[in-house]
């Protein structure tokens, strides 16, 4: 199921790009145009999770916040360029679950919705990943290929997940390093290929050969 | 009050009595008077004449000395004709008049010149938030359009952003009561952040970080912090050698946690490292390595230190420098909360 992000901004080069960034990260997002806001647009959309500006044309996002709040549990993520200590303290009284400045990196915002989802709306969580009969636990940080397990690093799980999560798809060497930066794992270039290196290792341990294919020049693929 | 020149402003006056003692004298002898008592008569004028001078010598230096302990001791002291007893001598009079008519024009003045500070305060403040609009749009833009062509323009969009952050700080480092909030904080999450937000930069820089996690938590306001260390890194990039490698680590001294920052890069040369945290000071570096150094950043992140209580020094050996912020952890806070 896709979750619904309701857009409530009033800069439209912001909105549709955060509505681009979204839909290309599987979620279902909408925009809203009208000001000041609606609360039946609101209601229609029925969203599952809520991108508030506090700067709106007519209604600010505050009063937007505390109407929503009176039909509505969906979380609210304040996404402001207000950045005193009074806004955050506002938006989080009034019922806000999290406050992003702007302007904000990207990943961060992602990773701040994907956990406001998961905490709102729990569902059976994916722990393992597979492509080619090899599967990855993430919980236990292990690979697996036909019964047999090798341990991961940190760094090497990450990879992989990266690696997984665009399987059939060349993935470059820079997005990769830019992942993991966003993971707090502050690997550079060369250090990306040891880590490759040793994962094809571990992989040829447990029996299988060429799963990770490098493209000249492009970057990795599996 | 100098005597003599208390003295000196008097001559008039004694030489005036001078030359009526003369007179006096002389119609004295003329009259038939014995020399004696023409000496006698002069004697008492000139004593009655020393006796005068001497108490309204005192009087006035007793009155004066007054006033001026008063000025010392007020925190402020432009308002001393407003706490000052009201002389009654028709020149001190008009001095006293003269006192308030010049402190009620300052007052004036300085009031318009702080309105009008506050609002160019507000105004460069509301001017950082609307810019802070288009930075993000384009920012996205950019993160939409994976190319090397935007992932340049992320850089020089981190740069602008430093830049608009310092603009806010500064014009906020002033009344910073309105806008920190001192919490407990685990030191990495800010250091993490920190990075984080210069991503592009380091990464296109080909900056090497070396992280050495504690989970030290430290009393300070994140935001600040936060832009403290985006300054720090900003430097380090800026002024960066071959292989950059950039450090940070906790160094623990009774009851103070030191966070490190260390580079590799070009160092600081020792006559300019007392000057560093100076305003508009660029020293050697700036004038040969960094064409843009402004001595904005390093004079802004020590003002914010000093409001938040944290130490800042720097330490170079002329490849590299390490820039350490003092955090003091005190019993007090920890046992009360």
């Amino acid at each position: 199921m896709k979750h619904r992000i309701l857009i409530i901004e009033d800069d439209v080069v912001i909105q549709t790009q955060l509505r681009n960034l979204l839909t290309g990260n599987g979620y279902e997002a909408e925009a809203i145009n009208d000001f000041p806001v609606s609360m039946e647009q609101v209601k229609t959309f029925c969203p599952h999770l809520i991108l508030l500006d506090i700067k709106l044309p007519g209604n600010d996002g505050f009063s937007v916040c505390s109407q929503i709040r009176t039909f509505s549990d969906a979380p609210i993520i304040f996404v402001t360029s207000c950045n005193t200590d009074m806004d955050e303290l506002n938006s989080i009284m009034l019922g806000g679950d999290a406050f992003v400045t702007k302007p904000y990196n990207t990943a961060i915002l992602l990773a701040k919705i994907a956990s406001l989802l998961k905490r709102a709306y729990p569902v059976a969580n994916q722990e393992s990943l597979s492509c080619h009969g090899v599967s990855l636990h993430l919980e236990s940080g292990k690979i697996e290929y036909a019964g047999r397990q090798a341990d991961l690093t940190k760094n090497e799980l990450k990879i992989l997940y990266y690696l997984f999560k665009h399987a059939g798809t060349i993935c470059a060497r820079a997005d990769i390093v830019e992942y993991l930066w966003d993971n707090r794992l502050y690997v550079d270039d060369n250090a990306l290929s040891v880590n490759i290196n040793r994962i094809r290792d571990k992989l040829s341990v447990i029996g299988v050969n060429d799963f990770v294919k490098t493209k000249h020049r492009q970057g990795y693929i599996i | 009050m100098n005597g003599k020149l208390w003295l000196k402003q008097k001559l008039p006056m004694i030489f005036f009595n001078f030359l009526c003692m003369i007179g006096l004298a002389i119609f004295l002898h003329v009259t038939g008077n014995s020399l004696d008592s023409i000496i006698f008569i002069s004697f008492i004028w000139s004593v009655i004449l020393t006796v005068h001078l001497v108490i309204s010598f005192y009087g006035r230096k007793v009155q004066m000395d007054k006033l001026l302990n008063l000025t010392e001791q007020l925190e402020e002291r432009y308002l001393l004709p407003e706490v000052m007893e009201k002389p009654k001598r028709a020149d001190d009079l008009v001095y006293y008049r003269l006192l308030k008519l010049a402190g009620k024009s300052m007052l004036e003045q300085v009031a318009k010149v702080r309105r009008e500070r506050t609002e160019y305060k507000e105004y460069v403040e509301q001017w950082v938030h609307e810019i802070k609009t288009p930075i993000t749009a384009m920012k996205l833009l950019c993160e939409n359009h994976h190319s090397q062509g935007a992932k340049e323009l992320l850089v020089e969009l981190e740069k602008i952003n430093c830049f608009t952050e310092q603009a806010l700080y500064y014009a906020r480092s002033e009344h910073t009561e309105k806008d920190y909030s001192v919490r407990e904080i685990p030191l990495f999450d800010v250091v993490h952040q920190a990075i984080g937000e210069n991503k592009y930069l380091l990464l296109q820089n080909g900056i090497g970080i070396d992280l050495q996690e504690t989970d030290d938590t430290v009393y300070a306001d994140e935001k600040w912090l936060c832009f403290i260390l985006n300054q720090l890194i900003v430097n380090s990039v800026k002024y960066r050698t071959k292989h950059p490698v950039l450090k940070f680590y906790t160094e623990h001294q009774g009851s103070q946690v030191i966070l490190c920052v260390q580079d590799n890069g070009i160092g600081i040369q020792t006559g300019d490292l007392p000057r560093i945290f100076e305003k508009g000071f660029t020293g050697e570096n700036g004038r040969r390595a960094a064409q843009n150094s402004t001595g904005i950043g390093l004079y802004l992140c020590k003002r914010l230190c000093d409001k938040l209580g944290i130490g800042i020094c720097a330490d170079s050996d002329g490849s590299g420098t390490v820039i350490r912020l003092i955090f003091h952890i005190n019993d007090f806070i920890q046992r009360s909360l």
